[in-house]
């Protein structure tokens, strides 16, 4: 933006500030009846939804697979894109602060004088793109459900099982069914009982063949119940 | 100069006080007119001290261009949610202990023992999803009608840092109910602090204060979520409002300042009348300059114009 091109804005605010409105009471009327939707919109939200309390924080767990509030799912969800660990810091700090250094000097590279949004198609798209990714992202961490979840319906009998089995982060690695890692380090379990005998499960789950881990801490009776919930899966 | 009339109505008002009976005035009548004029010298004592009336004639009367629309209210929205959670924070502080044995258990006796416990802090918790949603709004609005352009670039930058506080405060009021959520999520969060390069590991170690998330934390992410930050975004949601004021807020781009059209003349009076406003302006005067721009004569006024600085006359 040049000075004449800046001397013609303020000009031209000038003699639209002139045609407009008094703050008050016409700016002020219509903010006061945004703030009361607003207020409105917390009121029912506040009853309807209410203000849950999980479990007492517990440092000796390491089975807990937390979740972020939903407005960060879309940093959470650039994690598991990318994969390598060798990139993890571009995904957690360097995309982020690349993001917001951009942000802030945005009025100092963007200086054309043009404000229509459709004349200046660049910093259009471009929002419009970042605005697809953020959403997209948001979504993808929504649905990928907790890690601690298995939606899977099973028989009252392996329910105990299904419970030791989701907290104790099989997920992590595997799939069963919709939930867990798809394309994971580990195999796919939804059929996991038409594969392997039950046997061949519990000793797998207690000593841990190749990269995966002993859960043999888990104690006789819960690995008993996790082989009975796998090898019920057909 | 200021106290002159505030003495003026001191003499004026000890007339009627003296004569009271002979104005006919009932005693009734004498002290409400008494009390009125005491309310004068209140607000005058305050008024010359503080220009408080300047500031609010200034903050009221001033004009919003013209076509200003409902995407101008997010803004004030987004603020109106802050000071939402600044009241329901302090409720809630009323019962809050930062202490990694009590934090989990005054949280419960607030949810299901205080009167209207839960709402509040249902009210806290959703509305600072609501909060971020609305900021992000108000920005998306700012973007595309590109109003972070001169003379509004320092505006923008407030904008980003609160937008950067208000992700802050969402990521410190998660540990503070301390169950299994807050504590892990916390635990996540310190540790992505720490991969990043060259200060990321002292941030995470500042935010952790011990080796790991625990008492200090608690008390720390506390402190930083009820005064520091908190406090730096009242403040800059002051520097934020003293410039919109000041520079004005900006006219939907499309809209023009336009000049008369002689196929439509029914449309430059109704223009022209709100337009002649305090100042006496009529919209022919107005639009004037807006005709007579041939290049020569915005060379002209360009040149008196001088450096950018000086031009910021609003």
């Amino acid at each position: 933006m040049n000075s004449r091109e800046k001397e013609e804005y303020l000009r031209e605010y000038e003699i639209l500030k002139k045609k407009g409105k008094p703050f008050f009471p016409y700016a002020i009327m219509k903010d006061s009846v945004m703030m009361l939707i607003v207020a409105a919109v917390m009121i029912v939200m506040s009853i309807v939804m209410g203000a849950e309390q999980g479990p007492k924080a517990d440092p000796t767990t390491t089975t807990y697979v937390p979740r972020p509030e939903w407005y960060f799912f879309y940093l959470f969800e650039l994690l598991r894109v990318i994969k390598p660990p060798e990139l993890t810091p571009i995904a957690t700090i360097g995309i982020p602060t690349i993001c917001m250094v951009l942000l802030l000097l945005l009025p100092f590279y963007d200086r054309g004088a043009e404000r229509i949004p459709w004349k200046r198609p660049i910093a259009s798209v471009t929002g419009i793109l970042v605005m697809i990714a953020m959403a997209y992202l948001t979504y993808m961490g929504a649905v990928a459900g907790s890690p601690t979840e298995i939606e899977k319906p099973t028989a009252s009998q392996y329910e105990a099982g299904k419970l030791i089995t989701a907290e104790s982060g099989c997920l992590a690695c595997h799939s069963i069914g919709e939930n867990g890692a798809h394309g994971g380090l580990g195999p796919d379990l939804t059929h996991i009982g038409a594969k392997l005998p039950r046997q061949a499960i519990k000793r797998s789950v207690a000593v841990g063949p190749g990269i995966m881990p002993s859960f043999d801490g888990l104690g006789e009776e819960n690995l008993n119940q996790v082989a009975d919930y796998l090898a019920s899966l057909d | 100069m200021k106290l002159l009339p505030t003495r003026k109505s001191k003499q004026s008002d000890a007339e009627p006080e003296a004569n009271g009976e002979d104005s006919g005035m009932s005693a009734r009548e004498l002290a409400v007119h008494h009390s009125t004029h005491k309310a004068q010298d209140v607000a005058g004592w305050v008024d010359s001290r503080t220009n408080a009336t300047g500031i609010y004639t200034a903050m009221l009367s001033r004009h919003v261009p013209k076509g200003t629309n409902w995407f101008y209210t997010l803004g004030s929205a987004t603020m109106f949610i802050f000071a939402m959670q600044a009241i329901t924070g302090v409720f809630l502080a009323m019962y809050y202990v930062p202490s990694i044995t009590q934090a989990y258990g005054s949280i419960t006796h607030l949810t299901n023992e205080v009167f209207m416990g839960e709402f509040v802090r249902g009210l806290h918790k959703w509305g600072a999803s609501l909060m971020i949603i609305l900021i992000f709004l108000h920005m998306g609005r700012t973007f595309f009608f590109g109003a972070y352009k001169y003379p509004r670039e320092l505006n923008w930058i407030i904008g980003v840092v609160l937008l950067i506080l208000t992700t802050v405060m969402g990521l410190t009021g998660y540990l503070l109910p301390f169950d299994q959520r807050s504590l892990w999520a916390t635990v996540v969060a310190n540790n992505i602090t720490g991969t990043g390069p060259i200060v990321g590991p002292y941030l995470a170690d500042f935010l952790r204060a011990g080796p790991e998330v625990g008492a200090t934390t608690l008390s720390r992410f506390y402190s930083l979520h009820m005064m520091v930050v908190p406090g730096l975004i009242a403040a800059l949601i002051g520097a934020h409002l003293f410039l919109v004021v000041k520079l004005g807020t900006t006219a939907p781009p499309w809209v023009r300042a336009g000049r008369p059209k002689g196929s439509r003349p029914s449309e430059t009076v109704e223009a022209g009348v709100p337009a002649t406003d305090g100042a006496g302006v009529t919209a022919e005067e107005a639009l004037a300059p807006a005709e007579v721009d041939s290049p020569a004569a915005v060379a002209d006024d360009a040149a008196e114009a001088g450096t950018d600085g000086e031009e910021v006359s609003s």
